[in-house]
């Protein structure tokens, strides 16, 4: 009895120091999340909401008003929307297949592929976009390649909305392609070969077997992805047009060169809430997903 | 973030700090702070050919370049720590910025933070080009001017006015571009003149201290009926490129047949075959592109004034002039008649007989975002 009650306590002091490491651990970086970022992040969220008047300072959303009501400003942020919900769909799609090529093909091709696939993560922004425009630009080598083979008429996406979604899908590839194929490694070969013994075909095995047990993978390769491109900057800024701008475009500009930080703060804010409300999406599917 | 670079600049500093001793004993050793936030075409000029000259000139003593471009606000970061120190009466670390405007801080230029260049401190002051008048705290060493540059193997008549230039671009569609107003100035300078063109072509009318909001708009609206007629006809129909470089490089690249440039920036691509040599430059007559000067400034607080003043002096002089139209294709800060008459003769077109300017701040600010708001977008209006 004694001895049963001591063990007790043993194991209650070892989980409580178990516990006290943990949070030691996340200290720091807790700490330099609030000093760097949470605490200046509240400060500017507050000060838009502040408007002074001839009489003081009063709360109200007027900034916000303004916004929504600058056909502009709306302008730039539908296309940063459906800039970004395209090219996340489309990095989504191609980085599944590659991924379930890597699980399942066999041969040098596969290394090929995946070395092919993460390659982009070493490329910086800048080189890509300046790589790209030389490639995809008027004149660039792939005009000339398909001249060569007698196709004209070639378009440039340089400049164009088209431009900054190549961009994207580029630089976008590696990380899904890295979570889907960790995710797709959990999938035990007996599912899928017992599947196959019951006569399930490919697209069923697909849809019935991977996917299920990938959507989780799949749901943090998306919301990493479509945080990562609606806050990008140098892609759209080097390779997309003059107007309408993505959101970091945006805001940059409103407060480097139109020296207006508070409109751009406001623009902040309605960008950090559209990454929050994809957050808070991605965070409750995690949830479920665990009941 | 720590780069390599700094990582090793930090060595190199500190085993300079250490020999320090030895070289003091050896020679009385004085470092000029030099603050340069210009492109490395600027960088290069002053750390290639006005430090050899200034180390020659001033047996002992030398200069360290500091570059600021790109990091915060730039020299601006620097002005303002130098006021600082003013008020604390310690050493500001800087002794010459390449390139500055005194007009910020604000009050900076009333708690005399500034050398005023006069005659008796500075030797060549009298030289100076009388386009380049501004404020006494300001010394112009170099300018340049937005040009219009085009393939000559392609254009056989360059535009020599406003109309001729929309009409060319019109009948070439496509094949005409400038940069974003904010991206750079060859394409801010090209709006500026359709601003100017829907305005009398009286630069005269937009001051530093005369901004009027509502002004603004009516001027500008005026200038965006010039600009959205031409909109269609630009490259990619109204695809403008982000800056002066992407600009150049269109043109490189056969994308278009003529653009804004900045003069120095073209005289550098052709000779160094970036530019095909067929590029032609060309100034409108009816009315020049905008240019300006760049302005060296001092502040008073400088640890080594006179050493300072003295490489203003060298800024000014014959062979670093020279060296600012043949190496960098700027325009000399002197007067064109103070050069070496075969340097002139082969310069005679582009030789500005004006420069019009346009202010930066408010006026600029609203050209911008009025560009963007009412040329840029696509939407039919």
């Amino acid at each position: 009895m004694t001895i049963a009650l001591g063990r007790t306590r043993a194991r209650v002091r070892a989980r409580w120091a178990e516990t006290a490491t943990g949070y030691a651990l996340v200290a720091l970086p807790l700490a330099v999340l609030c000093v760097l970022v949470l605490m200046p992040a509240s400060v500017a969220v507050v000060e838009t909401v502040i408007v002074t008047g001839p009489d003081g300072p009063r709360l109200s959303l007027d900034h916000y008003t303004a916004f929504f009501a600058d056909p502009f400003a709306r302008r730039n942020l539908i296309y940063s929307l459906i800039q970004t919900a395209a090219s996340t769909a489309t990095v989504l799609a191609i980085a599944l297949a590659i991924a379930v090529y890597l699980r399942f093909g066999t041969g040098r091709a596969v290394r090929v592929v995946h070395a092919l696939a993460l390659f982009p993560l070493f490329v910086p922004a800048i080189i890509a976009a300046y790589a790209l425009i030389r490639f995809l630009g008027p004149n660039g080598l792939f005009q000339m390649l398909l001249e060569r083979v007698g196709i004209g008429g070639y378009a440039s996406p340089y400049l164009t909305p088209l431009g900054p979604f190549i961009g994207f899908v580029w630089e976008g590839l590696p990380l899904p392609v890295l979570v889907l194929t960790a995710g797709l490694a959990q999938v035990s070969d007996h599912a899928i070969e017992a599947a196959r013994d019951l006569g399930a075909g490919g697209v069923r095995i697909f849809r019935e077997i991977l996917l299920p047990q990938v959507t989780r993978s799949l749901l943090i390769a998306c919301s990493l992805v479509f945080l990562g491109i609606f806050g990008s900057y140098t892609i759209p800024y080097m390779m997309g047009p003059a107007a309408p701008e993505m959101m970091g475009v945006f805001m940059q500009r409103t407060y480097d060169q139109l020296q207006r930080p508070q409109d751009a703060q406001v623009q902040a804010v309605v960008s950090f809430l559209v990454c929050a409300l994809v957050s808070v999406a991605y965070v409750r599917l995690i949830l479920k997903e665990r009941r | 973030m720590i780069g390599r670079r700094n990582v090793l600049a930090g060595f190199a500093a500190g085993s300079a700090a250490l020999a320090a001793p030895a070289l003091v004993r050896a020679q009385a050793r004085t470092t000029l702070d030099v603050y340069i936030d210009g492109d490395t075409n600027i960088q290069d000029l002053w750390n290639n050919l006005v430090k050899p000259a200034f180390e020659r000139a001033n047996p002992g003593n030398t200069f360290r370049v500091t570059v600021t471009r790109g990091v915060g606000s730039g020299n601006r970061l620097i002005a303002e720590r130098a006021l600082a120190a003013m008020d604390t009466k310690s050493d500001p670390r800087v002794d010459f910025f390449e390139e500055y405007d005194p007009r910020h801080p604000a009050d900076s230029i009333a708690k005399g933070l500034w050398v005023e260049f006069t005659r008796d401190r500075i030797a060549g002051l009298a030289n100076l080009n009388p386009l380049s008048a501004d404020l006494p705290q300001r010394l112009p060493y170099r300018g340049s001017q937005v040009l219009i540059a085009y393939d000559g193997a392609k254009v056989k008549e360059a535009p020599k006015s406003w109309a001729e230039l929309v009409a060319w671009a019109k009948r070439n569609p496509g094949r005409f571009t400038y940069g974003r107003p904010d991206r750079g100035g060859s394409g801010r300078n090209f709006v500026v003149r359709a601003v100017h063109e829907a305005n009398g072509r009286d630069p005269g009318l937009f001051r530093a201290d005369n901004f009027d909001a509502k002004l603004a708009e009516e001027r500008f609206g005026r200038a965006w009926e010039v600009l959205r007629d031409l909109h269609p006809h630009t490259y990619g129909q109204g695809a403008y490129p982000a800056g002066n470089t992407p600009a150049l490089q269109l043109l490189a690249q056969g994308a278009v047949d003529m653009i804004a440039v900045w003069s120095d920036q073209a005289i550098q691509a052709i000779g160094q075959g970036v530019l095909p040599p067929t590029t032609k430059l060309v100034q409108l007559q009816d009315l020049g592109l905008c240019g300006g000067f760049a302005y060296s400034a001092i502040p008073t607080n400088a640890k080594n004034l006179d050493m300072a003043l003295k490489l203003a002096e060298l800024s000014l002089s014959t062979p670093i002039q020279t060296a600012i139209v043949k190496e960098i294709g700027g325009f000399p800060g002197i007067d064109w008649k103070h050069l070496p008459a075969d340097l002139r003769e082969a310069y005679i077109d582009i030789i500005p007989l004006s420069i019009p300017t346009f202010p930066s701040g408010e006026w600029n600010n609203a050209m911008n975002d009025g560009w963007y708001r009412s040329v840029a977008t696509n939407v039919a209006r």
